[in-house]
């Protein structure tokens, strides 16, 4: 009798022996050579049920939000599944061999089977082309793209309320030489780099880390930079006079709320960068819309 | 061309500097973590247990995040960048995250691949009760765990996530009842009196009180290792309380209890009870009681259950505490309310 993952999500208990059935049989498929050691077998298995308890499938009814595993067919759900087991396999048999590493060196390698072992199969590549298959090439796309880099310049700017945290950062990155992002941020802020020396400069740079980090990771921080860009995309010219104006439901297109606008409407005025009070056409003056562009399009 | 070519250069060195700053700041210090492998060996074989390997303080909203995400990457989502970019942001600093990411991705695009030849199902085990007894233990502390990281996830933002939270609870409590191995069913729910006490408006057992008295299920049926395996003695037999009726046996450091069923009744049996307990009305208190809700309580709320009667003058306190359709001589309703019982604490009613 199969399962499904609306099963594992709404009758767990009746559920979970099927899977672990499943499970088990495919972790004694690709332990290879462990594959009747009890505890590398758990290991996988546990391995999964955790993952799948986690992202809130297994045990997780009504309470979490469904996802796109939930949305797979059944056997593009099986075979998620065998592949979860299969990677953690191969982890576990690289950490074994690692383990046996120094006896394994003064031994020959005659293994027969050297073509069904699945660390062979995996040499090359084991994640293929996977995008930001490392942190590094993260940040660097981070770092490149438009929308993501004014994210950054977002939660920068957000510092100005502590001028020390501030400095710190911008004297690391003229010492990084990110010159294109210092200059954005000082044309901005109006404000030139400070050569005087700061004191605890290392706890400011700290503190100034920590709320960086924290902006940056703000779904907040995000909306706000989605409105802004919207802001200089569709506002239109005010009919009779030099300003700009856009309703909010034109902002909210078809992906966001009306009240998520809002809230990335009042961030922009925290930020002196509008003068909006609730309405639902939002005014903007010339120079108010270049700033915008200025600071959050392009640098 | 050459200016061209040069500010081109130029970009990249830039971003390149940015992305090394980056690096820096979104990084989040990795845990001190004990190594999972060894932890889970020694425990493995000492309670024939599966420990967890995940830590219920790994970053929940991000994690539940990946799915979509991927798939939103998997099918070339134009917006992908613009929705995703705080867990972008997270992703880069937290290695733990982003090793999850590479795993579902890899998993992810395997499956939607199309394929002539699936995984058939597995062949095996169909109840709960022949499923391995150490991965329903390994199941409930999962699910105990998760239940932890909402909470927390919960105060954090100031929110009430107590439904998922409890209904995570009363799943674990119902596996945990078809563990047979009491050892292995105590493992299972270690950690259950602690994530509960963290609900909203909850409070933690007050064990260090002198004037407070905390019963736990007397543990009954404990493994010992003997060349390496595991030997239990029979847990089938059903304990008898004085008047041989069907009984949980409860203890508090050297006193001893029960609570015995009478019909649909329990009945709480506390024996050899101090000096300053005597003679007054007692106030008993069940945590996990209104976490699942199998028995109707003497008075309503099983963390105010006020004694019918007070303490006698030989220390004894006989006192019902609600009535239950369970029936403590079927094994898998007892397990159920011995998860029920996990704390009891008795004080004096002032």
């Amino acid at each position: 009798m199969p399962f499904t993952a609306h099963d594992l999500r709404y009758q767990t208990e009746h559920s979970y022996p099927l899977l672990y059935a499943y499970l088990h049989r495919n972790a004694q498929r690709y332990l290879g050579a462990l594959k009747y050691d009890a505890f590398e077998v758990d290991t996988v298995i546990g391995h999964v049920v955790e993952q799948l308890v986690r992202l809130g499938l297994l045990g997780g009814g009504s309470q979490t939000p469904l996802t796109a595993l939930d949305r797979l067919t059944d056997a593009q759900f099986y075979t998620f599944l065998s592949r979860s087991v299969r990677n953690k396999a191969i982890d576990r048999l690289r950490k074994r061999h690692l383990q046996v590493n120094a006896v394994a060196e003064l031994e020959t390698n005659d293994d027969e089977n050297a073509d069904n072992d699945p660390l062979h199969s995996t040499v090359e590549s084991l994640w293929g082309t996977t995008p930001f298959a490392t942190p590094e090439e993260l940040t660097l796309h981070l770092a490149s793209q438009n929308h993501l880099r004014a994210v950054l310049r977002h939660c920068i700017l957000a510092l100005s309320a502590a001028p020390n945290q501030l400095q710190a950062i911008l004297q690391e990155l003229q010492e990084m030489g990110a010159d294109t992002l210092l200059q954005s941020i000082q044309t901005e802020l109006q404000l030139p780099l400070s050569h005087e020396p700061v004191m605890h400069l290392s706890q400011h740079k700290d503190h100034a880390h920590k709320k960086l980090r924290y902006c940056l990771q703000q779904q907040s921080s995000n909306l706000t930079v989605i409105v802004a860009l919207r802001l200089t995309i569709y506002t239109k010219t005010a009919t009779g006079s030099n300003n700009y104006t856009v309703d909010i439901q034109t902002l909210a297109q078809h992906d966001l709320t009306e009240d998520m606008v809002r809230k990335g409407l009042d961030e922009l005025v925290i930020a002196g960068l509008l003068d909006w009070h609730g309405e639902t056409i939002v005014h903007l003056t010339a120079v108010q819309l270049k700033r915008l562009g200025r600071f959050y399009k392009e640098e | 061309m050459n200016d061209y070519m040069s500010s081109a250069h130029s970009a990249y060195d830039d971003d390149a500097q940015v992305a090394k700053w980056l690096q820096q700041i979104v990084h989040i210090p990795q845990r001190d973590r004990i190594d999972s492998s060894s932890t889970i060996k020694s425990s493995s074989e000492h309670l024939n247990t599966l420990e967890l390997l995940t830590q219920s303080d790994y970053h929940l909203p991000f994690y539940q995040q990946l799915p979509d995400f991927v798939m939103a990457l998997l099918q070339n989502d134009s917006q992908v960048e613009l929705q995703y970019a705080p867990l972008l942001y997270h992703l880069a600093g937290c290695r733990e995250c982003h090793s999850a990411y590479l795993d579902l991705y890899d998993a992810m695009s395997t499956a939607i691949q199309p394929q002539g030849q699936r995984s058939l199902l597995g062949q095996g085990t169909r109840t709960l009760a022949a499923t391995p007894h150490r991965m329903l233990a390994h199941l409930c502390q999962s699910l105990i765990s998760q239940a932890e990281a909402i909470l927390r996830q919960a105060r954090h933002e100031r929110a009430n996530y107590d439904a998922s939270a409890r209904s995570l609870l009363q799943l674990a409590i119902q596996i945990s009842a078809h563990i047979s191995q009491s050892t292995v069913r105590r493992q299972a729910l270690q950690d259950l009196v602690r994530v509960a006490t963290l609900f909203d408006g909850h409070t933690a057992p007050d064990e260090a009180s002198p004037d407070v008295y905390a019963y736990t299920p007397a543990v009954t049926g404990t493994g010992h290792m003997r060349r390496g395996r595991t030997t239990r003695r029979s847990e089938t037999t059903i304990q008898r309380g004085q008047e041989d009726l069907p009984a949980l046996q409860l203890q508090s450091h050297s006193l001893e209890g029960s609570i015995v069923q009478k019909g649909q009744t329990l009945e709480l049996h506390l024996h050899d009870l101090a000096e300053t307990l005597r003679g007054r009305v007692v106030l008993i208190s069940i945590l996990l009681g209104s976490l699942i809700e199998p028995i109707r309580w003497h008075g309503g709320n099983p963390r105010a259950i006020r004694s019918t009667n007070p303490v006698d003058a030989h220390g004894v306190l006989i006192t019902p505490l609600g009535q239950t359709d369970l029936h403590i001589e079927n094994n898998e309703e007892r397990n159920l309310l011995e998860a029920i019982f996990l704390l009891l604490e008795v004080r004096a009613l002032d």
